[in-house]
């Protein structure tokens, strides 16, 4: 019996890419209705989803290794906006590659993992039912962003795993710290998406067009070229450059990881260890026809990539606490991976990516065993372990030490430049505005205009409502 | 900066010391948890411990800004599920309330009647701008809510008809006549409905009446003096916070914790912290007095306040006294000062200052006066904050010294008067709904009775309401222990408990486990599997307080409560035969200890990153396999682990020959005589002193599980937070050396030749197990050992299943065998944060004769201690002794659940989730947050908290006695920190200490229900349970009908 390949195809994509939108539905409309799901339907129905999306996915590689694994299969939707006047179609479109593939395998391997672990470890916990919404939520958002067969498509996924990033980063809200600490990220990755999208526009703008099979000519990936005049692609892929950086934590945005680590633990190891994290150095892999066309970017990449991993391996160094010092691990692999991809490697740090992603998440999920893998350490070493081997380096003076110390302590003063460079100026121009529409509405009614005046910034009733 | 107006107090050294003074009241409040890998139970709010109990949760509120009990709500939900009754309410306001009788609002209400109310209907307090929307969106002013009794809205709505038909007609309706209240109430019933009064509906009168009431209280309440605002706080930062909003403490925590933690670090950061050894001060001023970029804007100047400290060799001392008087603190505030300073990062500022108290407990400590120079470094950075932070709100003139009174000054005027008169309004609005007053009887009362009415209302404040709902809650627990033990006690009779003792059939066998209340099940299950053994208490480390080294382990640990220092060192050692094994094995394990921390290290460093690329993937295999097949799994790994565990032919280096005891290889155990005082001890404690059995199993535990830095704090309380074994073992195995039976007997305590005593493990938390040294048992009693073995076997899935029922992931219909399988689970399972559920739920401490219990299902909620009041001499010493240690630890641990249960994010430690292990000596949540010290939500979620009721067998003068020369549990008893009842030794009588006299306990004596397993009254069950007689573990004397059927409840 044989089957139509064209129409395996379309149903395997139908699961690959249906499945994780329809959890997302199933998980996240009852709440709107008033209903509580049970954990055991949430937990059960994610690895369901998973399981038959992830055999999917496995059937697709099947079918691209079998049509010759050459030329990308790629999926598209139908039309969902059409300005013709423009020329703009807004559809879906899927790619399978030699790039999505893998990257596809892992993050739905890693995924179904987390939620069996995460299934056990948020039992009876009152987020239970909003964590595996925004789990689904993120399984969505890569799902479609690794799979993305054109920028647009891309963007989507790209916004999703955002929000959903930054909402779980922000998962425990009756604390300000990761309130506080989920703006944070989620600022950056604002202004990250915002170069995305301001790119995304330019390469439209500039092509006419938004799907990678086409842009990068005939070949598949890795070896596709892009025919765009230089200086186009120079301003493209800066924008795009950004983007990553801000994804990844590249300099100089790396300030916002650490924080990242106030969600529970197995959120912090897929986003910040696994998935999350190689976005932006996959966005880079996926528009590496720009970086070859231009090598000024490679080599900004290159740079990039090298000032990361000197301030992350030496924040590393220093950190006292398991979780910092896996963040800033990964980071210094991150920077590597980027590195790499600048000196125009290509499946090297696919490679690199999935090694890395599948260890760290490993390393994250079993954090909290530190204590007792150390006291098993020193029996079996018969001594007090300490990490502290040859500390450093002879030729450093005292003061040196103290610097670079300093230095790494405060994590390359990262924030604190981008606080004193971006944030202030950014805030003292709109300050500026609230003063002068005040004075405006004050001068317009005749008295204190604000309502919110009267309220003091702290209520003792507070007290009582405990 | 403003000008010095005093001389530098830096040279008197009068100052220096009442500094002193003041840190040292501050360290007492500070958290007193060591580092986490050696968890003790202790009372959280021991510093307090001087107070009553009730004083002392209040004014701990206002110091640490924690609840000092549950939320109102949670008792309500205890009220509606049954487990409260509102008896309680009344008897624990009656006893509470003064003056309760008296009549307010001219004989409106009385004050008790007013309470009552108060508790039993629950008042909504909200924001003004909740309030009002509630007016006028909500039916809050058209219906009466629906709980509330018809029959009584009814009355008021016909109260309130004749009231407006008879003082309102319609034609005196707007007559210019008309006085004020009279036209503003007239108006409100007008605008209720159109067309005349007597066309209303009942709806419409609903309506009216609320109106009306709403209009009354609103009008009633207006114009009286306003509530004072309290301004809490002391510190620069409460005034600033409070003032504008912005929070000193979050910079300046960010950066103090980053520098505490590399400060206290035990060795997991690659790079030590240069210049850790010169102390906090000089370390700190080294790494950021330097130039160099500011850690961020608000720390602008920083730098050079620090060098100028360092260029004029500023001691901390002298740096904190020049801080203090920068900021206007004067010497009376230095103590409230200094406390809250160091609270704002409690967790850090406690582990510095265990950290510079027990050096000993770490690999690391840290250089003295750490806390004092902490203080130092802390107020300096404040002060430089502060000046950053006026300057950007356009207040950059405004002195440090002024700041409070300024804040204070702007504070005081009330932005929104009439917030408070509406919350005012509606508190007193919902009272009139509750009670049923009508219009009629609120327009009668004048503004005196309206100050009254709110003064009442303001004075039985949210902290009062749940201290009438928390004494009711623990009574209504109390009076179901004290009635079942009544109960228990008439039904089992007294001649059989003297008679067990004197009974001329031995027991099948005895054994002794640890008081824990985790053990109560697996005695249970012991009696009722062979009625014929025995079960005895004592605390875990059975009088054997030792340090102790295993065959594998690289340090000593002390095993023994954290009260005591142990004079004892106890190796565990290969046998002979099996040395060169042992050799092999070691040098198997520290070629892989090496690899994997090299692993460890290099895993994180660029280097290995490359292999990672390589290996990474390698890692799913197991990832995966551990996560969905985690028993599987780890038994794979046991078993591949094989190879390195040390042999298990090993015995105890316990005897020594003479000279002092320590380390050195001559130096450990214990002389002959030693041996012989801890077992006579034990013995005699527990009263087992005849009538031995064959076999007599002393059985010590702890708890292993995965993935949980608080692992340690499942262990033993009695270890200190180690696993009891070797104790076990270490008093089997002197119990059957013939020298010190020989030695026994001249002190009149004679153990048989054909006993053996054996010693054993039980692991809590995946319930196996272990028997050691069982092949030295001589083979006359092999056969009873093989019995033993036989029940433990049938006792382990049983007491599995009694477990599971509390773990909501366990199936309720689970069989005993899948039970067992389900905790072997649970123990190995990385994803599992609720291993055991420890000592949750516990409520009760039995301290007598185990026959006085012996059948009664206690649900493992009591510790359980024996001792036998016959055989104690004329002072009570055994009872003093025991008492001495079981108060304290129990106490300790029960309060400790107490205050994490009460306020977990305050007093406990949060939720495990985002726990992050930090400087190999405890956790904080996420990244930077302070050091979470006590429970987590995960392990107090199922308890009840309740302050622990001892239940001893002793006369309540010999218990007196026992208190009047024991400060401590004077100190605990008498200030109500637990409560104790005592239970006749010759009879069911039952007295309750209050304060510190004894009142006979006479409540209802009800019959209890019986089953005939235990299983028989859990199963299906998840919640807490009540009473019951379990006929398979013990024989009533008194003739039985067939058991009543009682609800479980």
């Amino acid at each position: 019996m044989s089957v139509d390949p064209n129409l395996a195809f379309n149903g395997l994509v139908l699961l690959v890419a249906g499945g994780p939108a329809l959890l997302l539905v199933a998980l996240g409309l009852p709440p709107l209705l008033g209903l509580k799901l049970s954990e055991r339907f949430a937990a059960g129905l994610s690895r369901l989803v998973i399981l038959v999306g992830l055999l999917a996915l496995v059937g697709i590689a099947g079918l691209f290794w079998t049509s010759g694994a050459e030329r990308a299969l790629v999926f598209k939707g139908s039309d969902w906006v059409v300005l013709e006047e423009v020329h703009f179609h807004f559809r879906l479109e899927l790619i399978f590659d030699w790039l999505s593939i893998p990257f596809a395998i892992l993050s739905y391997g890693l995924c179904g993992l987390i939620a069996a672990f995460a299934a056990n470890y948020m039992h009876r916990e009152p987020g239970y039912q909003r964590f595996f919404f925004l789990f689904a939520m993120f399984l969505l958002g890569i799902n479609t962003a690794v799979l993305a067969g054109s920028i647009e498509t891309l963007f989507l996924g790209w916004e999703l795993v955002g929000l959903s990033s930054a909402l779980l980063v922000a998962f425990f809200q009756e604390r300000v710290a990761p309130v506080d600490n989920g703006l944070r990220v989620w600022s950056v990755y604002r202004f990250a998406d915002a170069a995305f999208l301001m790119g995304a526009a330019l390469l439209h703008h500039l092509t006419g067009e938004g799907e990678f099979a086409r842009l990068a000519g005939t070949e598949g990936w890795p070896n596709a070229a892009i025919s765009l005049p230089e200086g186009q692609a120079l301003l493209i892929g800066l924008l795009m450059i950004v983007a990553a950086a801000g994804k990844s934590a590249l300099v100089p945005f790396s300030g916002w990881l650490p924080r990242a680590m106030e969600g529970p633990t197995p959120s912090s190891a897929i986003f910040y260890g696994a998935l999350s994290i190689h976005l932006g150095t996959y966005l880079l892999l996926r528009l590496s026809p720009l970086l070859d066309r231009v090598p000024a970017l490679s080599w900004l990449v290159l740079g990039l990539g090298l000032i990361t991993v000197l301030i992350a391996s030496l924040a590393g160094r220093v950190q006292s606490d398991v979780k910092s010092a896996l963040a800033f691990a990964s980071l210094t692999q991150v920077g590597l991976i980027a590195i790499e991809i600048g000196l125009g490697l290509r499946y090297l740090p696919l490679l690199h990516m999935i090694g890395h992603a599948c260890l760290r998440t490993l390393q994250l999920l079993r954090a909290p065993t530190l204590l007792r893998d150390y006291q098993l350490l020193e029996n079996a070493l018969g001594r007090h372990v300490s990490n502290r081997r040859n500390p450093w380096p002879a030729w450093l003076s005292a003061g040196g030490q103290i610097r670079l110390y300093r230095w790494g302590l405060e994590r390359g003063y990262l924030d604190t430049l981008l606080d004193r460079w971006l944030v202030r100026p950014f805030l003292a121009v709109f300050r500026w505005c609230d003063r002068a529409e005040r004075k405006w509405t004050d001068l317009l009614s005749g008295r204190p205009s604000r309502e919110s005046d009267l309220v003091r910034p702290t209520d003792e009733l507070l007290k009582e409502l405990r | 900066m403003q000008t010095e107006t005093e001389t530098c107090p830096v040279s008197s050294p009068d100052v220096a010391n009442r500094l002193e003074q003041a840190i040292a009241h501050a360290a007492h409040l500070l958290p007193a948890q060591g580092p986490i890998n050696v968890f003790v139970h202790h009372n959280t709010l021991h510093a307090f411990e001087e107070q009553g109990f009730h004083e002392a949760v209040a004014s701990a509120a206002t110091t640490f800004g924690c609840h000092p009990y549950l939320p109102e709500e949670d008792y309500r939900a205890e009220l509606r599920a049954g487990r409260l009754t509102e008896k309680q309410i009344d008897e624990a306001l009656l006893r509470e309330t003064e003056s309760g009788e008296e009549l307010l609002a001219g004989g409106l209400t009385s004050r008790l009647r007013l309470r009552r109310a108060m508790l039993l209907s629950p008042q909504h307090v909200a924001p003004a701008a909740e309030l009002n929307w509630l007016i006028a969106e909500t039916d809050a002013l058209r219906k009466y809510p629906v709980g509330q009794e018809r029959a009584q809205v009814l009355e008021v709505l016909e109260a309130t008809k004749r009231w407006a038909l008879r003082s309102f007609p319609e034609e005196r309706g707007n007559s210019a006549q008309a006085s004020e209240p009279f036209a503003r109430v007239a108006a409100w019933l007008r605008g209720t409905a159109p067309g005349g009064l007597l066309d209303w509906s009942e709806s419409d009168w609903e309506s009216a009446t609320l109106r009306v009431l709403w209009g009354l209280c609103r009008q009633g309440v207006s114009g009286l003096p306003p509530r004072a605002v309290e301004f809490e706080g002391v510190r620069h930062r409460d005034f600033l916070y409070r003032w504008s909003g912005s929070d000193i403490d979050r910079p300046v925590n960010e950066l103090l914790i980053r520098f505490c933690a590399a400060y206290v670090d035990q060795g997991f950061s690659q790079w030590e912290l240069p210049g850790r050894t010169r102390g906090f001060y000089r370390c700190f001023l080294g790494l950021y007095a330097r130039p160099g970029m500011s850690p961020g804007a608000v720390f602008d100047g920083l730098a050079g306040e620090l060098q100028q400290l360092l260029d004029a060799g500023t001691t901390a001392t002298a740096a904190t006294l020049e801080s203090l008087e920068r900021l206007g603190v004067s010497e009376p505030e230095w103590d409230e000062y200094v406390s809250q300073t160091l609270l704002a990062l409690r967790g850090w500022a406690g582990m510095l200052n265990q950290l510079e108290q027990r050096g000993d407990r770490v690999p690391l400590g840290v250089p003295p006066r750490s806390l004092a120079e902490y203080l130092a470094v802390r107020l300096v950075v404040e002060r430089v904050v502060l000046r950053n932070v006026l300057a950007e709100q356009g207040q950059a003139g405004l002195a440090l010294t002024e700041l409070r009174r300024a804040a204070a000054r702007s504070y005081s005027r009330n932005p929104n008067p009439s917030a408070d008169e509406l919350r005012r309004a509606f508190a007193l609005f919902q009272l009139a709904r509750a009670n049923g007053w009508t219009p009629e009887q609120l327009f009668a009362i004048g503004p005196s009775a309206w100050a009254e009415l709110v003064r009442e209302l303001e004075a039985f404040d949210s902290i009062a309401r749940r201290k009438i709902f928390q004494l009711a809650f623990e009574a209504a627990y109390r009076e179901q222990v004290l009635g079942a033990y009544a109960r228990h006690s008439q039904t089992v009779g007294l001649r059989q408990v003297a008679g067990r003792a004197a009974a001329s059939e031995l027991p099948s066998f005895q054994i002794v486990c640890c008081i824990d209340d985790r053990e109560e099940s697996f005695r249970r299950n012991l009696e009722e599997i062979d009625p014929a053994c025995e079960t005895f208490g004592a605390a875990g480390f059975f009088a054997v307080p030792i340090y102790y080294r295993g065959a594998g382990d690289a340090h000593f640990v002390p095993l023994c409560p954290i009260i005591m220092k142990p004079q004892h060192y106890v190796v565990e050692r290969v046998s002979e035969g099996a040395l060169e094994q042992h050799g092999r094995r070691k040098k198997a394990r520290e070629l892989l200890g090496q690899q994997a921390h090299a692993w460890h290290t290099r895993s994180r460093s660029f280097v290995g990153g490359m292999a990672m690329a390589v290996l990474g993937p390698l890692a799913t295999l197991p990832l995966v396999a551990r996560v969905l097949f985690p028993r599987l799994t780890a038994g794979m790994r046991r078993a591949a682990g094989e190879i390195v565990t040390p042999p298990k032919e090993t015995e105890l280096t316990l005897e020594r020959q003479g000279g002092p005891p320590g380390k050195e290889p001559e130096q450990l155990g214990f002389t002959v005589n030693e041996m012989a005082d801890a077992v006579e001890r034990l013995l005699r404690d527990i009263g087992l002193t005849r009538n031995f059995a064959p076999i007599v199993v002393v059985c010590g535990h702890g708890s292993s599980s995965l993935n949980n830095p608080h692992e340690s704090a499942y262990n033993c309380g009695a270890c200190g937070g180690g696993r009891g074994g070797p104790n076990a073992r270490a008093v089997s195995a002197m119990a059957n050396d013939p020298r010190i039976r020989a030695l026994l007997e001249k002190r009149g305590l004679r153990i048989p030749a054909d006993t053996w005593f054996v010693g054993a493990f039980h692991n809590t938390c995946d319930d196996s197990v272990r028997f050691v040294d069982t092949e030295r048992i001589p083979n006359e009693a092999r056969p009873a050992l093989e019995h033993v073995l036989s029940v433990v076997e049938v006792a382990r899935p049983r007491n599995a299943h009694e477990r599971s029922r509390r773990f909501v992931s366990a199936e309720l219909s689970l069989s005993a065998n899948k039970a067992l399988r389900h905790v072997e689970t649970r123990a190995e399972d990385l994803s599992q944060t609720r291993p055991e559920y420890n000592h949750a739920t516990n409520a009760v401490c039995t301290v007598g004769r185990r026959a006085r219990t012996r059948g009664l299902f206690l649900d493992r909620r009591s510790f359980l201690v024996s001792y036998d009041p016959d055989q104690d001499d004329a002072e009570q010493s055994i009872l003093a002794r025991i008492l001495g240690a079981v108060i304290p630890v129990c106490g300790g641990i029960n309060l400790e659940y107490y205050f994490s249960r009460v306020d977990v994010a305050g007093y406990g430690c949060g939720s495990k989730l985002p726990h992050n292990v930090t400087s190999l000596i405890g956790v904080m949540d996420g990244a930077a947050s302070d050091l979470r010290t006590g429970l987590s939500a995960q392990m107090v979620e199922i308890h009840d908290p309740v302050r622990l009721l001892f239940v001893i067998e002793t006369r309540p003068e010999h218990f007196l006695g026992i208190m009047q020369r024991n400060p401590t549990i004077r100190r605990l008893c008498g200030n109500g920190w637990v409560q104790v009842a005592t239970l006749s030794p010759d009879s069911d009588e039952i007295q309750l200490l209050r304060g510190e006299t004894f009142e006979p306990f006479c409540g209802p004596l009800e019959e209890l229900p019986r089953v005939n397993q235990s299983v028989e009254w859990y199963r299906g069950w998840r919640d807490n349970l009540g009473f019951a007689q379990v006929l398979a573990g013990f024989q009533p004397e008194v003739k039985l009908s067939s058991g009543p059927s009682v609800g479980r409840g």
